[in-house]
Parts: structure tokens; sequence; C-alpha cells
């Protein structure tokens, strides 16, 4: 209209416009409501009679107030719509092709808006609607009405798997010839489905001279991950695209099972590749946690790659031929293979006899089977062992004195019986130490330390090849370790004993870099032996799935079991990605597999009319054109209860309160927002630094975790209480800071609660604590994690973080608080220091070794104040008090002083943060008590 | 446009406020001596010494004396101390006497945003300052049909709780018609909204003994330029009076003639009687028309003046 995107749905209504002369009319002479005027000279003028009785006008403006709101009344009721889609006056039924694969999640709300759009100006032109989602199921296609289709739409949901759009053709062709006149619109995402090009030239067939639309972004966006690979030393993932998009990099970011991020990785395309990879550089053990992959920000579940077991650290089970002590570990060969490959590999102990510990090792999918000194094997066993090394997996074993009274077929040599023995009591020889490895060798490159010093070993019968099958030898030639191929898989033997008593290898560091080398070469265990068995009939059922957008839901209704353990297909509607099966033996099924690609759609063969993925933003503008009507009319109350002479009453009563404040609010109802976002822009960042130094406060680190942040807050209120009632130090409000921007040199004190979820400090701010503790600061940092760490000495993630945290800072030695540190004696005399739990070790920097002097003092310290305490009690939540004053957490522990301790210690670690060594002085008090008393 | 602003009955009764702000102006006014020769000899007394021997009370001087007065106007205690007889004479004591009356009918609690005060709040402190100046001149006021003449030092506060007190007069736009003595001088403070005849019956009546006045017209802005526009509805406050304007501007210019025509009427009324007019508007400081009362008191009386 006009040349503007503007059109109206009842045009006739815009006839009325022209009674706005007549209302003018009638409203100039109607004027408003005379004024009431108090005037005490009306008594001697009574025989002053009006001249003109004619009224005075409305005031121009008022007029025109009055005939803007008729004017938009009017315009409002056409149904003015601002950029409507293109009307098409054919009235044909509009068919709407929905792609709802998850190449189309990154950007679903765009296509909702547009295919809406789509839905609601067909509504305008009274079409009917039918609605396909390409990578749902195929149902028979029923024109419905414009507002059921959009019901529907709203119910669609972008799904994880790649579409298979070819099963629709044939609902499209009963529609189609139920309805030969329909206009089809085609919301694509542009990446070819299983069917690949199939849909399109099927479609074109069908199509003939209808009109199609496709409506699809310039270029495919879609980003996803297909396939992870675990190998040497770091984890590698391939991220795809079905053509060169713009998106040239990006972050792919590894989570673990409970969605915390672990590591991030950048990617980047070069040029107009499709395909690039990333790679994780983490330790082993975070490694093994990555449970999910994905491509930040790109919301796609087609964007995030699962990793079950398969991918995973090698699972090395241990099996000793003799028996152990449990009393006398060092002992046991296994004791130091177990502390060589811990590190690198998932340790399973086999349980009960060899030959059962060997049956359970092997069920548990083990790829690595350690023997040590286990001399020969069953022939059952023998069987499931050598089936386990044919099909891939990998045995080491290690020799002893079983090995040398007699062995199996399994060694890559053959060996004579007995040993050799070197450098014993009754030998000439002294320790044979290994020559340098061969370059065939794997162990090349690994130095050889002077002091391994071999006494005993098992010899191999010289054979042709024994030459090819030593991996490492003495200097003196011998075969130290052989290996041979059997089948898939690898046998490796060392010729020496896993325990010192043979030589003493396996002290050094030499033996885990040997392992590490060995267990790397074991392949991917191929689940034989008992997934052998049952493989075929072992169905497991989706635990966790993914949606469209690559989140975790529980599985839909229509989710199936796979049938098998080796389920490695492309996810489909049936089975879609997620983890199958239970926790620990997880089966991941994810949208794309190893060695997928996107591949871009051709639309050519549609002859399609093709629209961008710009919505046209149509705009119904009878909402604002109504309120502005309402507005003015408002205003026009107001300016009649004026001009009537009423408002000043109306202020009067309400001391100008009320109309005031509408005003006010009126004018904030138009500009409001706009004024709010400038507001928040011009606001500069007011930090309180006087204040900071002008009382001695605590201060805590702001981790971002809303409520550990509140924690410490409140923590440090109830420390700062108790410090106030008890001590000389009146210290004011504790205050949050983030060391990257605030200056924290104001404050003795600092408590940092770790929260392993967050990021890791900048570079910056951990310069700054450096510089912090060095000038005199201590930092209280809280892993809060007493309770919740892992009995078995592992560390906890809170652990990890600090440790990561604390990598680049000079650290001075650390150890558990002595009972003689002066920090138990500064203000009370404590044991130890206890917060909500009371079994965390509290570390602080190392005391010098003791003097010969100090010996008798009850309080020793070091030269300053000990620049870190470490505690894991919680420290915070036992202090914490709430605005009444009432304790907020419970104390875990059985003493029922445990708070009371709780405050006592951080007394004491405030009172040393404060004073330093002063108390260790305390041992002139005898001394001085000595003198009193004379 | 004008705002106005019509006040209650009891805001129309002097409070403290009026009381504090009249000794406030009373105190910027110079300081008043009527002129003893024009005083006509009355026989009441006031605490203005004359300066001569007289009716009084202080002590003036002794004289010889003379044979024929009376005996008992010797005063013994002097003449024993020598061989004459002394009389004690005291000062001749007398005093003005100045009649006030403040309008404090519904017409005059009338006041707009163009004024500094009400038209009531002016009258009254105009009334309480002059009452005020006068009696520290030695004169006495006192309240038309209301209060005797008096001298009291605390003048403002008797007349003020005089009218505080005096409801019935809330009333009244004009002043009862009671006579005053010939040499006395009334001050009248009001709007006179009234019609000329009436002013002038009651004006008659007060000087018909010789007595002079001075009408003080305590005039708001509002009722001098009437700046209003578009349509109106005009209300009496006294009689309830409304009267409907279309065009208040066309009407405006009317009423400024026929305002102008009541004043001069009003003056013609006063000249032929030889009182005064003062038109006081309230958006002038009180002090201005004070000094022109004081001024033409003094002037009619041949009263001189100087500073404090």
């Amino acid at each position: 209209m006009l040349g503007l995107p503007l059109t109206f749905t009842v045009p006739l209504v815009l006839t009325a416009l022209a009674a706005l002369p007549a209302i003018w009319l009638l409203l100039r002479i109607t004027p408003p409501q005379p004024k009431r005027v108090d005037f005490p000279p009306l008594k001697i003028l009574a025989d002053l009679r009006p001249e003109r009785e004619t009224p005075a006008r409305t005031p121009w403006w008022l007029l025109l107030l009055r005939l803007a709101l008729a004017a938009f009344l009017i315009i409002a009721a056409a149904g003015p719509i601002w950029n409507p889609m293109a009307a098409d006056s054919s009235r044909a039924p509009l068919l709407l092709v929905l792609d709802n694969g998850f190449a189309a999640a990154h950007d679903w709300r765009e296509r909702m808006n547009l295919a809406s759009e789509r839905i609601e100006a067909a509504g305008r032109e009274g079409r009917t609607v039918a609605l396909v989602a390409a990578a749902g199921e195929p149902v028979a296609i029923e024109p419905t009405s414009p507002a059921a289709a959009l019901e529907r739409l709203r119910s669609f949901q972008p799904l994880p798997h790649l579409p298979n759009r070819q099963p629709h053709l044939e609902p499209i062709r009963r529609y189609l010839e139920a309805s030969p006149d329909a206009e089809i619109v085609w919301i694509s995402d542009g990446v070819a489905g299983v069917d690949g090009q199939g849909f399109i030239e099927g479609l074109a067939q069908m199509a003939e001279d209808r009109r199609i639309t496709v409506v699809k972004a310039e270029r495919a966006s879609a980003l996803a991950l297909a396939g992870v690979e675990n190998t040497g030393g770091q984890l590698t993932t391939r991220i795809i695209r079905a053509e060169p998009n713009g998106r040239d990099a990006g972050i792919v970011r590894a989570l673990d099972l409970k969605n915390l991020p672990l590591a991030d990785a950048r990617f980047s395309f070069e040029g107009n590749a499709t395909e690039t990879t990333a790679a994780f550089d983490v330790p082993t053990e975070i490694r093994n946690a990555i449970a999910r992959i994905e491509v930040l920000g790109e919301g796609s579940a087609g964007a995030v790659s699962l990793v079950d077991e398969r991918g995973k650290r090698r699972r090395v089970g241990l099996v000793f031929g003799g028996t152990s002590d449990q009393a006398q570990p060092l002992l046991s060969p296994l004791y130091y293979i177990e502390r060589a490959l811990s590190p690198y590999s998932e340790i399973r102990h086999g349980r009960g006899a060899v030959a059962d510990a060997v049956s359970q090792l092997i069920d548990e999918q083990v790829s690595v089977l350690v023997l040590a000194d286990v001399g020969g094997l069953d022939r059952e066993t023998l069987g499931r062992v050598t089936e386990f090394v044919e099909n891939g997996g990998l045995l080491l074993r290690f020799a002893g004195s079983r090995l040398a009274a007699g062995n199996d077929d399994l060694v890559p040599v053959r060996l004579r019986r007995g040993g050799r023995n070197l450098g014993g009591t009754l030998s000439w020889d002294t320790p044979k130490t290994f020559a340098p490895f061969t370059r065939e060798s794997p162990f090349f490159g690994l130095a050889v330390p002077d002091e391994i010093g071999v006494r005993r070993q098992i010899l191999a019968e010289p054979d042709g090849d024994l030459a090819s099958r030593t991996w490492a030898s003495l200097a003196d030639g011998t075969p130290i370790v052989t290996a041979d191929r059997k089948g898939d898989g690898l046998v490796v033997l060392f010729h020496v004993t896993g325990d010192t008593t043979w030589s003493n290898l396996p002290l050094s560091g030499l033996f885990v870099d040997m392992l590490r080398r060995i267990t790397a070469l074991a392949g991917a265990p191929n689940d034989v032996g008992a997934e052998a068995r049952n493989a075929e009939n072992q169905t497991v059922a989706p635990r966790l799935t993914l949606d469209g957008y690559g989140t975790f839901t529980s599985p839909p209704a229509n989710a199936r079991a796979v049938v098998t353990r080796d389920y490695a297909e492309r996810a489909t509607a049936e089975h879609p990605p997620g983890f199958y099966g239970p926790v620990d033996s997880s089966l991941a099924v994810n949208a794309l597999v190893a060695g997928d690609r996107l591949a871009p759609l051709n639309y050519a063969p549609l002859n399609a009319r093709m629209a961008g993925l710009v919505g046209a933003q149509t705009i119904d503008l009878r909402a604002p054109l109504f309120t502005l009507a309402l507005v003015l009319l408002l205003i026009d109350t107001l300016a009649s209860l004026w001009l009537g002479g009423h408002l000043a009453n109306l202020t009067g009563r309400m001391r100008r309160a009320g109309a005031g404040a509408a005003l006010v609010l009126a004018a904030l109802l138009i500009t409001g927002p706009a004024a709010n976002v400038e507001a928040q822009e011009q606001r500069p960042p007011v930090r309180a630094n006087t204040d900071a130094a002008l009382v001695t406060r605590l201060a805590y680190v702001i981790t971002g975790d809303a409520q550990v942040d509140e924690t410490s807050r409140a923590g440090l209120a109830g420390l700062t209480q108790v410090l106030a009632q008890r001590t000389a130090l009146q210290p004011g409000e504790p205050i949050g800071i983030d060391p990257a921007r605030d200056e924290i040199a104001f404050y003795p004190l600092i408590y940092w609660p770790i929260v392993a979820s967050r990021p890791i400090p900048s570079e910056a701010a951990i310069r700054r604590i450096d510089a912090f503790m060095k000038g005199g600061g201590t930092v209280i940092f809280d892993t809060r994690d007493a309770f919740t760490a892992p009995s078995s000495g592992a560390t906890s993630p809170e652990g990890q973080h600090l440790r990561r945290m604390l990598a680049t800072l000079d650290i001075p030695e650390l150890e558990p608080v002595p009972a003689d540190h002066v920090l138990t004696k500064t203000f009370y005399i404590l044991d130890n220091f206890m917060g909500r739990y009371a079994t965390g070790q509290t570390w602080v920097e190392a005391l010098p070794p003791e003097t010969e002097d100090e010996s008798t003092r009850p309080a020793r310290s070091g030269d300053g104040v000990s620049p870190i305490i470490i505690t894991s009690n919680d420290l915070a939540a036992a202090w914490a008090v709430g605005p009444r004053g009432e304790a907020l957490y419970p104390v875990v522990g059985s003493d029922p002083r445990q708070r009371e301790m709780a405050y006592r210690g951080g007394v004491n670690i405030v009172m040393y943060a404060l004073t330093g060594n002063y108390k260790a002085d305390q041992v002139h008090v005898p001394a001085l008590l000595e003198r009193l008393g004379q | 446009m004008a705002r106005v602003r019509v006040l209650s009955e009891d805001a129309r009764l002097p409070g403290r406020t009026e009381t504090e702000n009249a000794l406030t102006l009373a105190q910027r006014m110079p300081r008043l001596v009527l002129e003893a020769r024009r005083v006509a000899a009355s026989l009441s007394h006031g605490v203005h010494g004359r300066r001569r021997a007289g009716v009084g009370e202080s002590f003036w001087q002794f004289r010889p004396f003379v044979a024929g007065e009376a005996a008992h106007r010797i005063d013994w205690r002097r003449s024993g101390r020598d061989d004459r007889l002394y009389v004690r004479e005291r000062e001749w004591e007398t005093a003005q006497t100045i009649w006030f009356w403040i309008d404090r009918s519904a017409s005059m609690g009338f006041s707009s945003d163009l004024a500094q005060a009400s038209k009531i709040e002016r009258g009254i402190v105009l009334g309480l300052a002059l009452a005020n100046c006068f009696v520290e001149a030695g004169e006495r006021a006192g309240m038309l049909g209301l209060m005797a003449p008096r001298a009291s030092r605390r003048i403002t506060e008797v007349m003020a709780q005089t009218m505080v007190a005096d409801r019935t007069a809330l009333e009244d736009d004009l002043p009862p018609q009671a006579p005053i003595a010939p040499l006395h001088e009334a001050v009248l403070i009001s709007d006179f909204l009234s019609p000329p005849r009436e002013i002038a019956t009651v004006v008659e009546g007060i000087s018909s003994r010789g007595a002079r006045g001075h009408l003080v017209m305590v005039v708001d802005p509002v009722e001098e330029t009437f700046p209003f526009q578009g349509q109106a509805i005009l209300h009496d406050l006294e009689d309830g009076v409304s009267l409907r304007i279309g065009d208040a501007v066309s009407w405006g210019r009317a009423y400024r003639e026929r305002i102008a025509r009541h004043r001069a009427e009003l003056e013609e009324m006063a000249r032929r009687r030889g009182w005064t007019v003062t038109i006081h508007r309230t958006d002038r400081p009180a002090s201005e028309a004070a000094l022109r009362i004081l001024t033409l008191v003094s002037a009619s009386r041949g009263a001189t003046m100087g500073g404090r």
C-alpha cells in the first residue's frame, strides 16, 4: 500500500476516515466543560451581563489529539499488517514440509517463526494447510484449518537423528492427488538425509508444474561431530559440515557424565574443507571421564558425540600365580605392576584361583591381561586366553619361579627351564643392566638408567626368530622382554619378575614407561570371550537419550532397545542417540558415526523458487495502535480535567504526586527501555576500594556459584561476629572479591572455596594471588570435600581443580598442621581445625626442621605467616549464620562442640594471619612466671 | 491563567502568624508623634506626655503656689522644706484615638496565585500593625463596635483576641454606623465590594460628628486584571450567585471598566467628606500601604515623623 509494506485485513473500515471532518466540526463547537472560578467582585457586577455567549473554541491541540485518537481507532479496526506475506489470490491449499532433523535444531526458532508466518498468511487468505515433519514417521497428510495447523506446528520439535525423507513421498503423492492445485513450501535444512537426493528426485517427478518454494538458509549452517577417537596421547574428534558456511572456527567441549566441563579444544576449518578435527590433549584420567563432546553453542544432537566404554582407557586385568600376603604387599609383583599401570589404565584384579580370575577378567572385557608368575594354565582357561589374544587382546606375562618351573604355549619364545642367576653369592657375575633399545623395539627412545641391575632371568631358547621377537635385552644380549603376535593380539613376556626379587627394574621409572608403551599397543577390546557368547541376544535399553537440541532427556516413548552391544549404526527414530544400558557399561549411540559426512542437497531438479531463511517479520499493528489510542485517551482525559480546572483540585488533594507520577510513568512507558539500556551502559563500575582500605575485613573469592558465594558471605559474617565478641578485633562486613579485577592487597585473609565446575581463574588473577601470598597475605583454599571425597584416597574433582589452579603458583612445601604449630596456639589451644566436617586434613606451609633449642618450646613458627592454608572441611558452612544469627548448615560429625571448635579454629586462623608468629614467643612465659614467683 | 483559592471561615480569623507579621511590620514603620498642638484637649488620659503641665500622672514640675488656687493642690511635703508653698504639677498626657475596622467577610478570604497573601491576611496584618504603631506612638486604638479605645502595650494581641471572639461580624461587609467623636479618626480596611451607595451611607454615619477617616481597599490582582480566558462559571462567595460567561476575555474587558467606575465613585464619595482612599494590591508589600496610612494620618493631624 502506497509503496509501504502495509496491508489491511478489513480495508472497508478505512472509509470511516471520511467521517473525520465531521468529528472535527463536532469537537470544535463542543468546548470543554467550563471551569469554575470563585470571584468575589461578582456581587457589585450584578448589572454586568455577559456581552457574548458564544463559547470559546476547543483548543487546537486538544482537537488534534481527539482527531488522532479517532483516526488511530479507525485504522486499528481495519487490521493493518506490516510486512505481510506476499498475498496469493489463488486460495490453493498449502503443503508445508518442515525439516526437523538435528541439522535444523541450530536455527529452529527461525524455522518455527517462518512456518507460523506462512501458516498465518494462509489463514488470512483462507487456504487450508497440510503439515509434514520430514524427520518424523510418515503419516497420511490431512489438510487442516490454519489454526489447527498452527497448533500442530507448535508440537514439533527437532528430532535427534538424520532424517529419512523418502518415506514421506507416498503420503505426499496421495495428498497431491486429492488436491491437485496445492502449493508446496519446503522449509529445508539443506543437509542430505539418509536417502540422499532421493526425496528431491521423487518430489520433482510428482510436482510436475506445481509451484514449489524451498525456504533454506543460503548455506547449510549445521556443524556436527562424527566419531571420537581415543588414540595415543590424545582424544580426537571429527567436526563436519555439509558445505562451507562461514562458521570456520569454534570450540568443542568435553564434559563428563554430570555435564561438568572437562576440557575445551579449538577447531577451525581450512578454506572450503568440510571436515576438520579437534584434539583434547588432557591427562588420561580426565580423558577417561569424558562422556560427551559437543560443539559449543551449536545446540543440536548432531553436534554431540557421546563416548562410551569402548573409547576409554584400557582395562587391565591382573592375575598373580602365587599367593599374596595382604600384610606384606611389597612382596607381591602385582603391587609394582599396579603402581606402574594405575596412572594410565583402569586396573581390575582377578579373584580366586588363577583359572577363575582369568575367566572373570576376560568376562569383564579387559584389554590387557597381566599374568604375573603364572606357570601353566589349565586347558579350558588356556583356550579362553588364546581366544582372547587372537581376538586382539594383549597378554602380558611376567616371569617368576612358577614360570621358570614350567610354562604353557602362551609365551612369545621357547623358554628354558630354570633361570639364570647373575651376581648371586655363588656367581662371579655382577648384575646385568639393559642394553639400549633397538630401533625396532617399541621402547625405542626410552633412556636406560645405569642403576638397573638384573640378578636373575629366564632364558629363551636361541631360535632363529628370537632376535626379531626381542624388544629389550640385557647388555650381554640375552632377551629380557620378548613379544609375539598371535592372531590379532600380542603376547609380551618380561623375563624377570614383576617384583624386586629378580631385578630392581620394577623400582625404576623405566618400568612405568615400558608398561605404558605396552598397554598403548593393546587394541580396543573387541568384545570377545564372554561377549562373544551372548552378544547376539543381549539387548540394551535406552537409559538417557538426547533430544534434537542435544540435551539429555529421558528416552521418548518410541525409543527401543538396541539388540546388540555392537550397535554402531547411526541413531534412528527408533534408536535415538544416547546412552543405552546400565551406568557402568553404557553403550553410546550417536547421531552420526565415524566416517559420516554431511552432504548438501541439490535442489536443481525441483525447479523451485528459493527463499531465504529470513522471515518477513510480519507485524500485526492492531495491538500497538489500540495501545496508542488508549494512551491518547488518557492524555485527553487529563487535558480535559486540566482545562476544566479539576486537575488543580486533584493535584491539590494528591499533592501533585499521583498525576505527576502518572505522567512520569507514561513518559517511562514510551522511552523506558531505551533509557534503561543507556543507563546500564553508562553506569561505571564502582568498587569501594577506599572502604576496603579503611577497615580491616575478611574477604572471600566470588566463585560465580551463587550458593557457594552466599555461604562464604554468611560464613565470614558469622566469623566476624565471633571475632567482634571474643577478641579485640572489630572487623568490618566481609566482602566478596574477584581476584582478577579487585585490588586484594587490603585484606589480610582471603577465603577461597573451590568449585570444580567453575573455570580456572585467569593467568592474571593467578599472578595477583601469587603476589598477594608473597606479600604476606594468607589464602584459605577450601575444597569442601572432606565428606564427599572418595575414601580410596583418589583426588576429588575439587582437589583436581585446586591442583590445576595452583600448578603455576610458587607454592611452598606443605605439611599437615603439626601439633606444635603456632596456628594451634594463637588464640585458643586447638588440636585440629574443624569445619562443617571434621575429618579433613588442614595443610599449611611446612615449618623449618626443629632445631635443638626449639624442641622444648610449646609452639613453633616459621619466619612469616603461612601464605596458604588448604582444608577440605568446608569452614564457611560451619561458620555461616543467617540474619537472626542462626546456623545455616548442620555440622557433620559426632562432636557436639564441633561448631564451637570451628569458630575457634576460625578465630585462630584470623589471629594467625594478623599477628604472625607472635604467639610463638610464648616460650618465654615459663621464664617470666619463674621470675614473678621470686 | 491564574488559580484562585478561597479561605474557610476559620482561616479568616487572625492567628499567631498575622499577629507576628503585624508586629514585624510595625517595627519597620517610622516613629510617629502626633503634634501636640493639633491634638484637641481631651479628657482622656494617655501615656503620651505633651511636654507641658496638664492632666497626667507623671511628675512635671513644682511651681510656687499662686494665691487663689485651691488649697488641696499644695504639695505639703515639698512646701515643708522652706517657707514657700509649692504646687506639684503633672505632665499633661493626652492621646489621639484611632478607630479600626477590618472586613472579615467571605469575600476577603480570597487569594490567587498572583498574590503574596490572601486579602484577609493582608487586611488583618495591616490593621494590627497600624494599631501597634499608633499605640507605640502614644495614641489609643479601638475597634469600631467591638472594643473601646485603649493604649495597651499588647494591643495587637488584644485586638486579635477581640476579633476571634466576635464571630458575628464574619458576615458583615460594612462597619456599623456608629458615629465617633469629632477629632477621632477611622481606618476602614476592606475590599469595599459593596454598592457605592451603601458605603457612602456608612461613611456618612461614622463621620456625622465631624470625624475623619481613611478607606484602605485591599484588592487581589486577579480582581483587578481578570486574567481568565475561555469558558467559565463565576461564583460569588457571599450570596452564592453564579454567572456563566462564554468568553472570559471579552467579559474581562467590560469588567475592568466596571471596576474602574466603582473605584471612581468611591473616591469621589471619600473626597467630599475629606476622607482618603488607599488601594492596596496584595501582590505588593504590606509596608507600602502601612506607610501611606501613617503618612495620611500624620498629615491630617499635623504629626511629625522621625526615626526611631
